[in-house]
C-alpha cells in the first residue's frame, strides 16, 4: 500500500473552462449574468418582464438552463431575441462546459448582454462558476426569510439579491429587514433590490442595475 | 444533487493518478471537504458506490476530513471562524471578509494497492 498525494480540487476543471468562457465573452464584448434561484422564484418571469425594457437599447441573448423541457426558452423566445436552450438531462445545475458549447452556437458578435438562467436550485449552481461577469440571486418572499442562513453559499457568491413577489408581503410571513440583514451578514458587498414581476414594481431598478454594470464593463 | 457529476470528476482524477503510478487498485480516496462547500459526503459515498464499478476504485473506501470555515478580515488581517454565518470581523467590526478556508472540495491523497490487478 502506498500513498500518492493528489491535492486537486474537484472544481478545477470547471474553473478552467469558466476562465475560457470569460475570456471568450470579453473578447466579443459581451457582458454576462448568471441568474440563480430555487424553482418557481420567478427567474423566467423576471426575464420576460425586463427584456422588453432593454432590447431596444441593447442586443440581448439568453441561455436557458432546464432539466427537461423547453418551456422557459419558448416564453423568452417569444420576445424576439436570441435564445439558446440547454437541457441538462437531469443535472441540477449548469456548469462551465455546458455554457461553453452554448457560447459556440450563439452569435456573440451581435450581442451586448447575455443573460443565463440557471436550473432552479439553491445549492449546486453556487458551486459552479460559468465565467460570467456577475451572479444574481433571486429569492421570492413566499420561500421564507430563513434562506440566507440555510443556503449561505448562494448569498456569498452573488453580487445582487433580488427579493421577488413583494406584492404578496401582506399574505406571507416574511421579514424583509431580517432577510436583508442576514444576507448582508454573509456577504457585506451584496446589493439588494425588491421587486414584483407580477405588478412590475421595481423592475426598472433591476434593468437600471444591469445598465449600470454594463456601462462599467465598457469603461474597464 | 450534484454529487454525481462531482463524483465523475473525482474518479477521473484518481484513476488518472493511479494510471500514472502504474498501480493496481485504489483502496482509499481521502478527501478534504470544507464546512461551507455545497456538498454532502453521504451522497458522495452513494455516488461513489455506483460510479466506481468497473474502475480501479471499485471496492475502495472514501474518507473525508472536514475543514472548518475561516475568514480573514481585509481591514485588520485577523483570522476567525464566522460564528452563525456572520462574516464580520470580531476584532475591528469590518464586513470585508475573505473566506480563506471552508470551501474545499478536494482529493487530498489516495492509497494504492500495488498487489492488486
Amino acid at each position: 500500500m502506498h500513498q500518492i498525494n493528489v491535492g486537486e480540487d474537484l472544481r478545477d476543471r470547471n474553473r478552467e473552462i469558466a476562465a475560457e468562457n470569460r475570456e471568450m465573452l470579453h473578447r466579443h464584448g459581451v457582458f454576462s449574468l448568471n441568474i440563480m434561484s430555487a424553482p418557481g422564484a420567478g427567474k423566467t418571469s423576471l426575464l420576460v418582464k425586463s427584456i422588453p425594457l432593454l432590447k431596444d437599447k441593447y442586443r440581448i441573448g439568453v441561455i436557458e438552463g432546464d432539466l427537461q423541457t423547453t418551456r422557459d426558452a419558448e416564453r423568452v423566445g417569444a420576445l424576439g431575441i436570441e435564445v439558446h436552450q440547454i437541457q441538462t438531462g437531469g443535472v441540477c445545475h449548469l456548469d462551465a462546459a455546458m455554457v461553453h458549447s452554448a457560447l459556440h452556437q450563439l452569435d456573440l458578435d451581435s450581442m451586448d448582454i447575455l443573460l443565463i438562467e440557471n436550473v432552479g436550485n439553491l445549492v449546486c449552481p453556487a458551486e459552479f462558476d460559468l465565467g460570467v461577469d456577475a451572479r444574481v440571486m433571486l429569492l421570492s418572499i413566499t420561500e421564507g426569510d430563513d434562506k440566507p442562513k440555510k443556503y449561505p453559499l448562494m448569498f456569498s457568491e452573488s453580487r445582487l439579491l433580488i427579493l421577488n413577489k413583494v406584492d404578496l408581503i401582506e399574505m406571507v410571513e416574511f421579514d424583509i429587514a431580517k432577510a436583508r440583514r442576514e444576507a448582508s451578514d454573509i456577504n457585506h458587498h451584496i446589493e439588494i433590490i425588491e421587486l414584483s414581476c407580477r405588478s412590475g414594481a421595481g423592475i426598472e431598478d433591476w434593468t437600471g442595475w444591469i445598465e449600470k454594470l454594463y456601462t462599467e464593463s465598457r469603461i474597464v | 444533487m450534484h454529487e454525481v457529476s462531482v463524483m465523475h470528476n473525482l474518479l477521473e482524477i484518481v484513476t488518472a493518478t493511479a494510471d500514472r503510478e502504474g498501480a493496481g487498485t485504489i483502496d482509499v480516496i481521502h478527501l478534504r471537504i470544507g464546512e461551507m462547500a455545497g456538498i454532502n459526503f453521504e451522497s458522495l459515498e452513494f455516488a461513489f458506490e455506483i460510479l466506481s464499478k468497473g474502475t480501479r476504485a471499485e471496492g475502495g473506501r472514501l474518507e473525508c476530513d472536514r475543514v472548518a470555515l475561516m475568514g480573514k478580515c481585509s481591514a485588520c488581517s485577523s483570522e476567525f471562524h464566522p460564528e452563525d454565518l456572520v462574516f464580520r470581523c470580531p476584532e475591528c467590526g469590518s464586513g470585508g471578509v475573505e473566506i480563506i478556508a471552508g470551501r474545499e472540495m478536494e482529493v487530498d491523497y489516495i492509497l494504492l494497492d500495488e498487489e492488486g490487478s
